[in-house]
């Protein structure tokens, strides 16, 4: 069918870009340590991207089997949308060589027959209720997604790939006379054997304990080491200012390149061919090669994030960071981001460390300001662990960056974020 | 239809299946956005799907963008719950048969896409002015109409207008950005885009904007804090509107749990989730399980007596179902979610309130929130405020995030202003977003300022 539509494409005096994509996904929801709800779910669908006389059109279709007819709209109405739209194009990618990028796709997860999923989850489940006791409930879940998508494009530009998920979380709280609770969650593109269900469940136990014992603290200022899950959370903040359009629209903190952002230590790289990454894809949402990308290098701003429209208005080239789905245009977005880690040992820090906060989108992402909730932290002396908790981070992201002093040896990925601990200066509320 | 309602009722019967529902959606929507004048996105589409559920003691779902595949996703839903008996118990009740439409004055269908794209651009060249880096504007619409069935021989059908204009300017001077925006939405036609003020409200968002450059850095630690309605509005959703969810209650989440008919908060707090207020953005005439939306009293007089719950729900905790299963789409299983949770007013003053705080704070406006519903703290953003000293407002300081601890908050409220708005429309996600309204009047209570100072 995609050919039929190219086809339909190739007599019209346009440009043109289509992105396909279909899927098929299962998950597993688990509440009170039981398999309450069990989900397939199947999607297609083809979005259009038209380019005349420099403005652009866009519509989607839903579903991969049409007949001539229904397409014949489906160009016509894009088509005439690009006559009206006003939204300036840009023109689309031309074909490049594109990098290989392994562990995209696991084989196991796109054969696996339903039923067999099923009884994982349902494992999973009974294994919760092995390894609880009274005080705890827990719930959680899994999920397994296969997804085919392409894209081509009038300059030529014909590329398909197919990838797989897994996901799994877990939640728990711990009541007695006071509450605690704690959380776990990776995303994977192979299946996982049983094992990193039950490190999850562990996990998530784990800090549920801790969270019981916490208290919140005195106030505090000064070093503070937070771990990779904090850190994800500031980086989440520093990405607006780093994508294209935010610079090119006036709303990034940053105007130009090689500016000193952050301490001497500090690189950022967003790299989308990382061997089974989850964020990795060989081209982005315009056909753009996958690559490598470095953010920031050594606390110097090296790059932003780009796709095709804003490299060209920024006069830059595009950093493969297109993301979308056939419903949306593309968007910036990161793909895998790694925090490159450093020479400091901080796995035995001793004294404050900040594990999980929350509340994130209430910061300021221009001015950099933060104020942030302590889901768990804890204090370390001479070895042993006191937890705390509901205190608040506060601080200002791009002062804190200019403040990093240690950047810790050891890499932790979650999802797609790659980060180990860092040590920085801010303020406990 | 009737073939599939057929078909449907075949199928549950070769896999024993106790309890169907079937969600058959179409939405027709369209979307503009606008940076800096330059149009960044137009599109205008239909998106038809369906989405089935069966229940065996446990739920089984499937769904399909793609019709052909409506009977597949029938069986596949059935399939699934088959292979999950489970012991769970859900809420059945009598067969529905309706037909609800929220009618606008004047449909968007009716109006010209480029009548549209006129309105984006009249925004944006009123957010034009000096000191001004960055604007941006959307606009967008749908209307969803929505066939459900279940295996009790409900048949209802929903038509929801929805639509939404929001605007966003960033200031620059001196290497210091500020920024501030304003959303208009409901379940509405064009009429309220027609009844919006725009040279007032654009005026008003870059003067805020511009006032924020020269604003001081908040506090830190524990005030007095007077909220905005905005304020109160985010404040009452994050803090105890989730919590108040009856999933939550169920998994040992909340920590309202067992609290039902205690009082856990001053008593002049009444609060109210209620999805029939007419035209606001969170509202509905029917849940997406089939049930009919009704005004629920969470807090009454200081007092908790209500969760908001779905079928499943209301069955385990012995609920009467209040209609608050709600799905992102055709594609997503209902869970329980608000609509449009407020605060009742009192009888205090705005002036009243100010003269009751020595050394606090005025906060405005919303950035957002999150709560950790176990453990009972909750985090909200305020766009600006201003210091109060002895009983008066002072200079204004920037946005900031607060936090604080839901059943203390509660507690410490000690003015309930006498001056309600619901009228903040925004959308809500627990791994599925829908469109929800919150509000309230003026209110005065303590928590903890993340302030730099």
């Amino acid at each position: 069918m995609i050919e039929k539509l190219i086809g339909i494409l190739e007599r019209e005096n346009v440009e043109w870009e289509i992105y396909w994509e279909k899927g098929r996904g299962g998950s597993f929801r688990i509440e009170r340590e039981r398999l309450e709800r069990s989900q397939r779910k199947f999607h297609s669908g083809i979005g259009l991207r038209v380019g005349y006389k420099g403005k652009l059109g866009f519509s989607y279709i839903t579903g991969l089997n049409h007949g001539r007819e229904t397409l014949e709209e489906f160009v016509k109405r894009t088509v005439k949308l690009a006559k009206v739209s006003e939204v300036p194009f840009r023109g689309f990618p031309t074909p490049s060589k594109l990098p290989r990028v392994d562990g995209l796709y696991d084989g196991r997860i796109e054969d696996i027959p339903f039923e067999e999923a099923h009884s994982l989850a349902g494992e999973f489940a009974t294994k919760m209720r092995e390894l609880k006791d009274e005080s705890l409930t827990l719930s959680g879940s899994m999920a397994l997604a296969v997804s085919r998508y392409g894209i081509s494009n009038s300059n030529g530009i014909f590329f398909e790939e197919k990838g797989t998920g897994m996901s799994v979380s877990v939640y728990a709280v711990k009541r007695g006379n006071k509450t605690g609770s704690g959380s776990y969650y990776q995303s994977y593109r192979s299946l996982q054997p049983f094992g990193e269900l039950e490190k999850a469940i562990k996990k998530a136990i784990e800090e549920a304990e801790l969270s019981y014992r916490a208290v919140r603290l005195e106030g505090y200022s000064g070093e503070i080491v937070l771990e990779p899950e904090a850190v994800g959370a500031l980086l989440g903040i520093l990405l607006e200012s780093l994508s294209g359009e935010s610079v090119y629209h006036g709303r990034s903190r940053f105007v130009g390149l090689s500016e000193e952002v952050a301490g001497g230590d500090f690189t950022l790289v967003d790299d989308s061919t990382v061997e089974g990454g989850t964020g990795s894809y060989s081209f982005d949402g315009e056909g753009t090669p996958g690559q490598r990308t470095v953010l920031i290098e050594d606390g110097v701003l090296k790059s932003f994030l780009l796709d095709h429209t804003y490299a060209s208005l920024l006069g830059m080239e595009s950093t493969g960071n297109a993301v979308r789905d056939f419903r949306t245009v593309p968007h910036i977005g990161m793909s895998n981001l790694l925090l490159r880690p450093g020479g400091d040992d901080l796995e035995d820090y001793e004294g404050i460390v900040v594990k999980k906060v929350f509340g994130e989108h209430t910061a300021n992402p221009v001015s950099g300001d933060f104020s942030l909730t302590v889901e768990l932290g804890y204090v370390v002396r001479n070895g042993e662990l006191k937890p705390f908790r509901d205190n608040m981070l506060v601080g200002n992201l791009f002062d804190f960056l200019r403040s990093i002093e240690g950047v810790g040896r050891k890499l932790i990925r979650k999802g797609s974020v790659y980060s180990p601990r860092i040590l920085g200066v801010a303020k406990l509320l | 239809m009737e073939r599939l309602m057929r078909k449907a009722e075949e199928l549950a019967e070769r896999y024993g299946i106790l309890y169907y529902e079937i969600r058959i959606s179409r939405i027709t929507a369209s979307h503009l956005t606008m940076q800096n004048g330059q149009l960044e996105e137009l599109g205008m589409n239909t998106e038809v799907g369906i989405g089935a559920r069966a229940f065996n003691g446990a739920w089984g779902f499937s769904s399909a963008n793609d019709m052909s595949r409506a009977e597949e996703a029938i069986e596949t839903a059935m399939k699934i719950a088959k292979l999950s008996k489970g012991d769970s118990k859900i809420y059945l009740g009598d067969p529905v048969k309706d037909r609800a439409e929220i009618r606008p004055k004047k449909s968007f269908l009716d109006v010209d896409i480029e009548d549209k794209l006129a309105l984006v651009k009249e925004v944006d060249s009123l957010l034009q002015g000096d000191g001004i880096s960055s604007r941006s504007v959307y606009y967008g619409d749908g209307l969803k109409e929505g066939l459900y069935f279940n295996s009790l021989g409900s048949e209802i059908e929903t038509i929801v207008p929805r639509l939404r204009l929001s605007f966003f300017v960033t200031a620059k001077e001196n290497g210091e950005m500020q920024s501030y925006w304003k959303s208009f939405g409901g379940t509405a036609g064009w009429e309220l885009i027609e009844g919006i003020d725009l040279n007032r409200w654009t005026a008003f968002v870059r003067e805020k904007a511009i006032s924020l450059l020269h604003a001081q850095s908040p506090p830190s630690g524990e005030f007095d804090i007077i909220m905005d309605p905005e304020l109160t509005g985010v404040f009452i959703h994050e803090a105890l509107g989730h919590a108040a969810e009856a999933d939550s209650v169920k998994n040992g989440d909340s920590i309202l749990a067992g609290k039902l008919g205690e009082r856990i908060a001053v008593e002049g707090l009444t609060v109210v989730d209620d999805p029939t207020l007419p035209g606001k953005f969170g509202s509905y005439v029917y849940d997406d399980e089939g049930i009919k939306a009704k005004r629920v009293e969470i807090i009454k007089n200081g007092v908790l007596v209500n969760y908001l719950n779905d079928r499943e729900t209301s069955a385990l905790l012995g609920l009467e179902p209040n209609g608050h299963g709600r799905a992102q789409g055709y594609n997503y299983q209902p869970l329980v979610r608000m609509s449009n949770t407020y605060v009742e007013p009192g009888d205090w003053s705005f002036e009243e309130m100010v003269e009751e705080v020595k050394n606090g704070l005025y906060m405005i406006g919303d950035k957002g929130g999150e709560v950790d519903t176990a453990n009972g703290t909750f985090t909200f953003g305020a766009k600006e405020g201003y210091l109060i000293e002895n009983g008066e407002l002072k200079a204004q300081v920037r946005d900031v995030a607060l936090s604080g601890r839901i059943l203390d908050v509660l507690r410490n409220i000690r003015a309930i202003g006498d001056d309600l708005r619901i009228e903040f429309p925004g959308y809500c996600g627990k791994g599925q977003w829908v469109p929800v309204d919150d509000g309230g009047p003026h209110l005065l209570t303590r928590a903890l300022v993340g302030g730099l100072r």
